[in-house]
């Protein structure tokens, strides 16, 4: 049993509330600079709210014991005992506001879950999308690149096909047209074809076109057609025709697509070699007429000279006599010239100058051709290689088509022979152009025919082109013409190198 | 289910927080004049101390709950909820302590204490089993009640150091 000291108490009392308030204002601080580091938190809320609760029950209660000390220590017992209930009203108070604000927690809690699930679901999304984003991205880039190469590639069989590629709209005009196309067709624009040109404009014959139509509408293609068509300087080409027509993403867009293909040099060639076939079933009849009357002409002849040589100028038969044995060579010349072109006479090959046979040629003729206003222009290539041929035969053929040429003028006009290399074909061409009065494409078809002349009868026997023809083919060459209407006729003499002559034209090139 | 956002939980809870706060400054009215409330029940003077001491029951039961929600929750794997949760059980006891307190204060007789009341060299008369040494010891509460709310600041600091550390990680 003793008295004890309530110093510790006091001491601890006083220590104890400045320490309440200190700490618990340090934990609002931190509570506040919490909720501004991470304003969406709820949770610091929660705390912030908490901690300010606290601080207000600290400061409540602390007041009130330091007051209390104070005031007791320094007698003002009555301001306590007025105070007091207050104070400890307060202290009640706050108390039930920090349980109150305690008990929140739960309701917080589950809110700061919900909002923080939301926000992983809506950053998972947001990472979805952008993968979706980049994912697209990337596929859009893969079909862009497909893409690129697939339009590369059919640019590329558009550009570089060697026949005619086109697209035509649905009033059959020009849409698109390669290159090879425009080349075939003599353009070389492809945006002034388009603009200018329909198909119907480039077809020779209107029936032809309306054939083409009518079929393409019954089964919607037209497969390997040939067709006439005109380039634009107005020349005749034959060219193989397909076309299909296309129905765009609209039904009303309808399209044609077509190939064409340049067959003109295989018709040409076609052409030859029904002409060459001809000639050839005309020669074994002609050889057989000729040799048939080849005698009996001879005998006609010969008997005739007889008659004439007993027969004196005065007498009655004399004259008649004459004209016999006139008919009888004319007759006999053109047996020889049939013979000539039928036999596959002996030829005497060898290194001919082309330049000395145009000389030899042009002055032969010169003179009576000047006298008469045609002018001979000679032009050869220097350096042309020697032609391995039958130069008394070349010179025949040359002579023949000079002579055409020249009954093809009336009046002056000019006869132009020329003769150049092709490296490229390993041929020669010689070339007899004049500017007469041409041939249509029907008579130019039949020159080469044994007897076909355009000569007034006793004028020409009609085969001295046939004889050229049969000459040049003998030379492994081709005779080809090219005419015009009123405009000219060109002849061309196509020879092939023999492999010497290249040789040494390669050795010293012109 | 409905989604709640950050600002609209703000909201609610401010909203709860400001009706609490209403019927409070309507409880501190009628404290401000307890003898002359116009109830119809007249309240004798031991109501202010039951008030009191219901008041730290309900503080007890919050702290009690508030420490069993962060560890049922699993806040208290993070140090600052630990923290706060150690805080929420010193304030537990401390509330008990003040609790006893309060009940033995009534009890003790006014003569064993001697000396001026206020001043810091009060003494008590202590007996072998008296109550005094009870009151003696529940007088020193700030010995809990000071490491409850250091308790609590530590927590608050370490969560915000932490936060920062995430936000610069981040």
């Amino acid at each position: 049993m003793g008295y004890y000291s309530l110093a510790p108490v006091w001491f601890s009392d006083v220590v104890g509330s400045t320490l309440m308030i200190i700490i618990s204002f340090g934990a609002v601080w931190y509570a506040s600079r919490l909720k501004k580091a991470e304003p969406s938190n709820v949770m610091w809320m929660y705390l912030l709210v908490l901690s300010v609760a606290l601080a207000g029950f600290s400061i409540s209660r602390s007041v009130a014991h330091l007051a209390k000390h104070l005031m007791l220590m320094t007698g003002h017992t009555y301001l306590w005992e007025l105070f007091r209930p207050y104070t400890g009203a307060i202290n009640s108070s706050t108390f039930i506001v920090v349980a109150a604000v305690t008990l929140f927690f739960q309701r917080v809690q589950r809110i700061n879950a919900q909002i923080l699930a939301d926000k992983i679901a809506l950053e998972k999304a947001t990472q979805d999308i952008g993968l979706l984003n980049r994912d697209l991205e990337g596929l859009v880039e893969k079909r862009t690149r497909e893409l690129s190469l697939s339009e590369k590639k059919y640019r590329g069989i558009f550009e570089g096909s060697m026949d005619m590629i086109f697209v035509l709209d649905e009033q059959f005009n020009f849409e698109a047209v390669n290159p090879s196309g425009l080349a075939t067709l003599g353009y070389d624009s492809n945006d002034k074809f388009v603009q200018l040109v329909s198909l119907n404009e480039i077809f020779f014959s209107s029936s032809d076109y309306d054939d083409l139509l009518r079929d393409l509408s019954l089964s919607g293609s037209i497969r390997d057609r040939e067709c006439r068509v005109r380039e634009k300087s107005g020349l005749e080409l034959f060219i193989l025709l397909s076309l299909t027509a296309t129905i765009g993403d609209s039904e009303r867009e309808k399209s044609y697509v077509g190939i064409a293909k340049d067959i003109t040099a295989r018709r040409r060639m076609e052409r030859q070699l029904q002409q060459a076939d001809r000639l050839a079933s005309l020669g074994q009849t002609a050889a057989g007429i000729a040799h048939e009357l080849n005698t009996p002409l001879g005998i006609i002849l010969g008997y005739t000279q007889l008659l004439l040589r007993n027969c004196q100028e005065s007498d009655d038969a004399y004259g008649d006599l004459q004209i016999i044995e006139k008919h009888t060579r004319t007759c006999k010349r053109i047996v020889q010239d049939l013979l000539r072109f039928t036999r596959d006479s002996e030829t005497k090959k060898s290194y001919v100058d082309l330049v000395m046979c145009f000389d030899e040629v042009i002055s032969f003729f010169g003179h009576q051709f000047e006298k008469e206003g045609i002018t001979v222009e000679s032009r050869v290539d220097p350096g042309l290689p020697k032609v391995f041929a039958d130069g008394e035969k070349l010179k025949q053929v040359m002579v023949n088509l000079l002579v055409n040429a020249k009954q093809a003028i009336s009046g002056n006009g000019i006869i132009a022979m020329a003769a150049r290399l092709d490296p490229e074909q390993h041929e020669i061409l010689i070339s007899v152009a004049d500017n007469g009065c041409g041939m249509s494409p029907k008579t130019a078809g039949k020159i080469f025919d044994p007897f076909f002349t355009t000569k007034p009868v006793g004028e020409g026997t009609g085969l001295g082109l046939s004889v050229s023809y049969g000459i040049i083919q003998a030379h492994g060459g081709r005779l080809e013409v090219e005419s015009e209407e009123g405009v000219g006729t060109t002849f061309t003499i196509l020879l092939p190198l023999s492999e010497e002559s290249q040789l040494s034209f390669e050795r010293e090139p012109a | 289910m409905r989604r709640i956002d950050s600002r609209e939980a703000q909201g609610k809870i401010l909203s709860n927080i400001g009706a609490c706060a209403i019927l409070l400054i309507a409880c501190f009215v009628v404290c401000l004049a307890p003898d002359k409330a116009w109830a119809l029940q007249i309240h004798s003077s031991p109501e202010g101390l039951y008030v009191h001491q219901l008041a730290h029951v309900l503080f007890a039961f919050s702290m009690a709950v508030l420490a069993y929600w962060l560890e049922i929750n699993r806040f208290v794997e993070e140090r600052g909820w630990r923290l706060i949760q150690i805080s929420c059980l010193l304030f537990l006891l401390w509330n008990l302590v003040a609790f006893t307190g309060h009940y033995v204060e009534v009890r003790i007789p006014a003569d064993l204490i001697e000396g001026r009341a206020g001043s810091w060299n009060q003494k008590i008369m202590i007996e072998g089993d008296s109550i005094a040494v009870v009151y003696y010891f529940l007088k020193l509460d700030h010995l809990v009640c000071v490491p409850a709310i250091l308790c609590l600041f530590f927590g608050i600091r370490d969560l915000y150091k932490r936060t920062l550390i995430a936000a610069r990680d981040k």
